[in-house]
């Protein structure tokens, strides 16, 4: 019976440690393979998806907004931005008033998002961790924010 | 530049901005293309046509803007029952991020109101603009559109925090009977249009956050050959400098916005000066359930006494100029994009008092 428990912890230790596990609720930058990024630090990221310029090596960054699950955004917008939806969509609009900035791209498809950051070195976008973790076209920058 | 080289080219923007930003999932990640709409129904007591003289019952505002590397192209066409302007049109290049010089005709950079909310109804709380802040058509008295070269800038101070310069150069508006007539860049220009410098400095708490506050500034030349100008001022040569100060600041559920103008109003041939002051509060508090409540208190100074100020004053027993305003109002956020507002406001003018309530439903489109 004690043999049993133990080789039950085991196997929960191991799939605590198995990369699946953990990342349901992960939130990670991801940029595509190909891109030169190396990092993008928190007011980078918050000004990307403000709509204002951010650059690397001379390339203007292209952020792309991951719809594909109401919740994502919603702890991106909470997390990273520091906004409620409704106060995120207002910000945006007023600087494409202001200044005929373009408001980041929406994708509601997550397999068009990947794909679309794979063929564009200068995009940006999130996901959960759990979804990219095995995707070969997208490399991961950093965690944002895990539960 | 033809005009109608403008118009072909201003249709193929609209085409192309619109094209793009109907493609599947929204990949639009260098085009911008937004319509704000909003609809108005308007009380007023004594006034002669109280729907006559401020927002239309209606008006759509297309924002259109392409970008591609450093360049910009950027425009404003606003549409209402009576009126089709093209309020701006920019060419710009980004030297830097966030440093862009604009070439066009673009609104000037020391209004505080309408650098932030233009044309846009749904962004601004309240249905009303300050009348020290109102367009040309609206007998503004300070000039808002110019036509020329505007520079803008943000740069960041230590961890967080930006400086905002703006500055502008070009042609201002000419005089009329009892009106500023800016460049039009689709219609005929009658009438001189002469040098206007504007600018702004402003502090931003947080880089990429609403707070704001700053100094303004503004030199306009301003020429009329409508003889009703010519008797009434004593001269067809106006010199205006405007020296204002603003404050937009956002905390918590609160918000304040305010500004204060110091107008010098020189009258070039008859020698003679004056100067009045106009300024504005208006704070905002968000309630729950999408509501928002607001007041806006307005005031001036020496506007009475003032020869330019009573120049836009047409005596049709409508509201052209006020010296004072208090409003106050409520915004409900009903759905998505989208908001019902309700404004009551007390006028007094350089003629009568007036009282007033406004409904508006305002939104955004796509």
């Amino acid at each position: 019976m004690r043999k049993t428990g133990t080789i039950w912890l085991l196997v929960l230790f191991l799939a605590a440690a198995m990369p699946g596990a953990w990342a349901d609720e992960t939130l990670v930058l991801i940029v595509s393979a190909d891109s030169k990024v190396a990092q993008l630090d928190s007011l980078e990221v918050r000004r990307l998806f403000l709509g204002m310029t951010v650059t690397h090596n001379g390339e203007r960054l292209r952020p792309l907004l991951n719809e594909s699950d109401p919740r994502l955004k919603d702890v991106f917008l909470q997390n990273v931005v520091s906004m409620t939806d409704t106060t995120y969509d207002r910000r945006v609009l007023a600087l494409a008033l202001q200044g005929g900035r373009s408001l980041p791209a929406v994708y509601t498809d997550k397999a068009l998002l990947l794909k679309e950051i794979a063929l564009d070195p200068t995009a940006v976008s999130f996901a959960w961790a759990k979804d990219v973790q095995h995707d070969k076209g997208t490399k991961v920058l950093r965690v944002l924010w895990h539960d | 530049m033809t005009n109608s080289f403008l118009r072909g080219s201003i249709t193929a923007l609209l085409v192309l901005c619109c094209a793009n930003s109907a493609v599947a999932d929204h990949e639009h990640g260098s085009n911008e293309f937004e319509v704000f709409v909003a609809a108005e129904a308007i009380h007023g007591s004594g006034q002669t046509h109280p729907t006559g003289d401020d927002d239309t019952w209606f008006d759509a505002d297309v924002v259109f803007g392409l970008t591609q590397h450093q360049f910009r192209v950027f425009g404003e066409y606003y549409i209402t029952p009576e009126e089709r302007d093209l309020e701006r049109l920019q060419f710009g290049f980004e030297f830097a991020p966030e440093t862009v010089l604009w070439l066009g005709r673009f609104h000037q950079p020391g209004s505080a109101w309408n650098t932030e909310h233009h044309h846009g109804r749904y962004l601004q709380t309240a249905i009303t603009r300050p009348f020290i802040e109102r367009w040309e058509d609206e007998d503004g008295l300070i000039p808002q559109h110019i036509t020329g070269a505007l520079f803008e800038s943000r740069q960041p101070i230590g961890n967080d925090s930006a400086i905002q310069i703006s500055g502008g150069v070009g042609s201002g508006p000419g005089l009329t009977k009892s009106q500023l007539l800016p460049i039009d860049l689709i219609d005929n220009n009658p009438g001189r249009h002469r040098l206007s410098v504007t600018g702004r400095i402003a502090y931003l708490p947080e880089y990429v956050g609403t707070s704001s506050a700053g100094l303004l500034f503004g030199h306009d030349h301003i020429s009329s050959s409508s003889p009703f100008a010519l008797t009434a001022l004593g001269s067809s040569d106006v010199t205006l400098s405007v020296y204002g100060a603003y404050v937009d600041w956002t905390t918590g559920p609160w918000r304040v916005i305010g500004a204060n103008y110091y107008v010098d109003v020189s009258l070039d041939q008859a020698m003679h000066r004056e100067s009045f002051i106009s300024g504005y509060l208006q704070f905002e508090r968000q309630l729950p359930r999408k509501l928002t409540v607001f007041g806006r208190l307005e005031n001036s100074a020496r506007m009475q006494e003032s020869r330019y100020v009573a120049l836009f004053q047409d005596r049709d027993g409508d509201i052209d100029t006020a010296i004072r305003r208090n409003a106050v109002g409520l915004r409900w956020d009903y759905v998505r994009r989208q908001a019902l507002t309700v404004e009551l406001s007390h006028i007094v003018t350089l003629a009568q008092q007036s009282d007033e309530v406004r409904i508006q439903w305002s939104a955004v489109v796509p």
